[in-house]
């Protein structure tokens, strides 16, 4: 038998460290997290906060979707899905939990005279009922609508919240994230889109519901009407690291944490 | 033992020969497996010309993203084709040499950028450029076809530049012998002699433009309706999976599948069409 | 008496970036005439052809010095145009090349770019230099086939016919009927003693017989330079060089 080639050799090792490599990285079991853009970048700040308190857990946040969440939920791909909605009928038997309540924010450039519009003005804008500014109170413009896509949680509570059985136009562009949603309204004028209260910033303007102003105090009075629920969600009870994660994030600092962002916290009792 | 070798490397060749075609029948089988069942469902022609495309209310119709398709891979060619034939043409005809070592790389680069990278250089650059001077948000079919056409520079100019350069020297000298200029020649001779390459080169890059998905969907705006102008935003038929597979289920799900059966057949036609142009010269 | 020649060449030397092909030639060629120009490869021999029409300019790094007259007037002056030239002086290469278009396109070709096309006229040229070159029988009721399905003999004379179509003054030919039949060989050398009348012919033969067959006059190139040039019989019974001599007899080639 011929000796066999150093090449063959070294791939083989290669090969073997490689199995062995990838199993090694499992069992430091980092919780996965994946689903709402609207969510995820507080679960984000609470993961960071959680690992420095307990240092060697990891958590892994990833985006994708509140129905892309629940679906790596239902297949195992995520051990906390999470959800910018109220749970659809056919997820019921998921086990969920409220961790904070989110502010529905309608915003458009800071450019646009606009700074107040009634429920109905919205619903209209958004079917394509007032397709000009100069309807709403603004300059003559053509309105460009901006929507998410329809696994989007922040989607569904928009319809569910505004437009009350009415249709999205056609028409409507269509962007994956609340930061694509914000990039593209704080950089076109005559742009108007929804994204999370909690991430509205410099760049984009908040617009007051039939007068009453976008803010958390206003939603948790109840002013402001446009609010939907953050849900951590799992297959089942939840237990081992994926527990412990969730227990930090309705303990007290988890809430203090939320708070702090510009999240409203979570009513008392609203566990399944 | 020599022989037993020849045999066995014979084998292992003829294996892995059958392991590459059985990726592309593994793939197709189950595209086909997972999307046929909406064709049942909806019915090919509604799902093929339906003017509506919203899953949520169990609406599965694609016609306004074969527009789209059509509409972002007809500007990328209007745009993109003339400019590279003419680069071409420059490279093989005009340019001196010390130009034409500074070209071929950059074209070679121009290719191996990667398409996520043309759409974000889309997304800052050329959209608020057609929203703030030329007109609708942006997002549109316009801004597609411009980054289609830069992508599928490279593809047009290099294949064209070989087929103009496996001309028969001849071709030339006797044209120019006959007291042809040099732009005669190129445009009564060479070019029309070139001319199968030439559209096979067309034809490879348009089928580049029609499977591109990273670098439009950020600069398309992804509006399902029928687009009523390329200012409009518009989604194609593989920017649709691309939003969509993430969360699909269900019915959803075997349509966007079938989505993809669509793309597969309108793909095969387009290769199929630059192998019998090339295969007749 | 004799009238003024076609070509005055005078101590023509042509390099191809630092290598010299033709070493200070110097060669009246009268009008009306037939003259061969043989000799070995690499002699120089298609270099000459090449520079007449100025088809050496193509090639990167060459250079000429000396001079070429064509009619009393420099060919490489600034103000000849070279496309005009290359008009008056026609050349048939060795590789027949039709053009991809019918047989009927290849010869009107060139006239309809010149300007020359109008439908009738440019119908009657076709026949006309179709007859020159030999061609006109083969062809005459497909004149609208392509091209490329004529022979290898009949292709070439189409490439003559196209020449001729743009009524040159001079035709030169390199070596137009190698890889040819004898048929086809006999025919163009046919033409070719009939035209000569017309025109002024340069031809490079591929083998010494064919210079012996139909010049008028022969000149014999011996790397890069002219050893000998004569009248015909001259050159075959009665060569002044020995190395002429060796080369017509066969002894080197």
């Amino acid at each position: 038998m011929r000796k066999t080639s150093p090449a063959i050799s070294f791939l083989t090792i290669c090969l073997v460290c490689l199995v062995f490599a990838s199993s090694c990285g499992r069992q430091n079991a980092d919780v996965i997290v994946a689903g709402s853009t609207s969510v995820q970048p507080y679960a984000e700040i609470l993961a960071e906060e959680y690992e420095r308190l307990y240092p060697g857990n990891a958590v892994d946040v990833q985006g994708g979707g509140s129905a892309a969440g629940i679906t790596a939920v239902q297949s195992g791909a995520a051990d906390i899905g999470m959800s910018s909605r109220a749970l659809k009928d056919g997820e019921k038997s998921l086990w969920s939990v409220e961790i904070a309540k989110d502010g529905l924010a309608i915003v458009v450039n800071p450019q646009n005279p606009v700074t107040d519009l009634t429920l109905e003005q919205i619903r209209k804008i958004y079917s394509a009922e007032i397709t000009d500014w100069s309807e709403a109170g603004g300059t003559r413009a053509k309105i460009h609508i901006i929507t998410r896509e329809e696994g989007s949680g922040t989607r569904s509570a928009f319809e569910d919240l505004v437009m009350a059985g009415g249709r999205i136009s056609a028409g409507a562009i269509v962007q994956d994230s609340n930061g694509t949603v914000r990039q593209l309204v704080s950089s076109d004028k005559n742009s108007i889109g929804f994204i999370s209260l909690g991430l509205v910033d410099g760049t984009v303007k908040a617009v007051s519901l039939g007068g009453v102003e976008a803010s958390a105090a206003n939603i948790e009075n109840g002013a402001y009407g446009l609010s939907r629920p953050f849900l951590f969600v799992c297959l089942g009870e939840p237990e081992g690291r994926a527990r412990q994660f969730i227990d930090f994030v309705l303990s007290g600092e988890g809430q203090r944490v939320l708070t702090h962002e510009g999240l409203i916290p979570r009513a008392e009792g609203a566990v399944k | 033992m020599r022989r037993f070798k020849e045999k066995l490397s014979g084998r292992i060749f003829f294996v892995l020969a059958l392991s590459s075609i059985s990726a592309l029948a593994l793939i197709t089988v189950f595209i086909v497996a997972k999307g046929a069942p909406i064709f049942v469902k909806v019915g090919v022609r509604d799902f093929v010309f339906g003017m509506s495309w919203a899953p949520g209310h169990g609406e599965f119709g694609i016609f306004p993203m074969i527009v789209g398709t059509l509409s972002v891979t007809l500007g990328a060619a209007v745009l993109g084709v003339p400019l590279g034939i003419c680069c071409s043409i420059f490279l093989t005809e005009f340019a001196p040499s010390v130009l034409k070592s500074v070209f071929r790389p950059a074209i070679q680069l121009l290719a191996g950028i990667p398409s996520v990278v043309y759409g974000f250089w889309g997304l800052i650059f050329v959209v608020p450029f057609i929203r703030d001077r030329i007109g609708g948000p942006g997002l549109s079919i316009l801004a597609g076809s411009v980054i289609l056409a830069i992508m599928i520079l490279p593809t047009v100019i290099m294949i064209s530049e070989v087929s103009i350069l496996a001309l028969p020297r001849q071709y030339k000298q006797n044209a120019l012998a006959l007291g042809l200029t040099h732009w005669q020649t190129i445009r009564s001779v060479m070019l029309p002699a070139a001319k199968s390459g030439i559209v096979a080169a067309v034809i490879l890059g348009v089928g580049r433009a029609v499977g591109e998905t990273m670098a439009v969907i950020m600069v398309l705006g992804n509006a399902v309706a029928l687009p009523k102008s390329i200012l409009d935003p518009v989604r194609t038929l593989t920017t649709n999976i691309g939003i969509e597979m993430g969360y699909a289920s269900g019915e959803h799900q075997q349509a966007l599948f079938a989505t993809g059966i669509v793309l597969f057949i309108l793909i095969m036609i387009l290769n199929s069409a630059a192998q019998f142009i090339t295969r007749r010269k | 008496m004799s009238p003024q020649p076609k070509f005055v060449i005078k101590n023509l030397s042509f390099y191809y970036g630092g290598k010299r092909a033709i070493h200070d030639l110097s060669l009246d060629i009268a009008a009306n005439e037939i003259l061969s120009v043989i000799g070995p490869a690499n002699s120089g021999v298609t270099t000459l052809l090449r520079a007449l029409n100025r088809l050496g300019d193509l090639v990167p790094g060459a250079r000429m010095e000396g001079e070429i007259l064509m009619d009393g007037k420099s060919v490489y002056d600034p103000d000849v145009s070279v496309t005009e030239l290359r008009r008056k002086i026609g050349m048939v290469f060795e590789v027949p090349t039709p053009l991809p278009m019918s047989i009927f396109d290849n010869v009107a070709y060139g006239p309809r770019l010149i300007g020359k096309a109008n439908g009738k006229s440019v119908a009657e040229s076709v026949e006309r230099v179709l007859r020159k070159a030999a061609l006109w029988d083969d062809v005459k009721d497909r004149l609208k086939t392509p091209a490329m399905s004529l022979s290898g003999g009949q292709q070439q004379r189409l490439c003559f016919a196209r020449v001729l179509a743009l009524d040159p003054e001079v035709v030169l030919l390199d070596r137009p009927c190698s890889g040819l039949d004898p048929i086809s060989t006999a025919k163009i050398e046919e033409s070719l003693s009939q035209l000569k009348e017309q025109y002024t012919i340069v031809v490079a033969p591929h083998n010494v017989q064919q210079a012996a067959r139909i010049s008028d006059r022969v000149a014999f190139m011996l790397t890069g330079s002219l050893i000998e040039e004569n009248r015909n019989v001259e050159i075959f019974s009665r060569p002044k060089d020995q190395r002429t001599s060796d080369y017509v007899t066969g002894r080197f080639g």
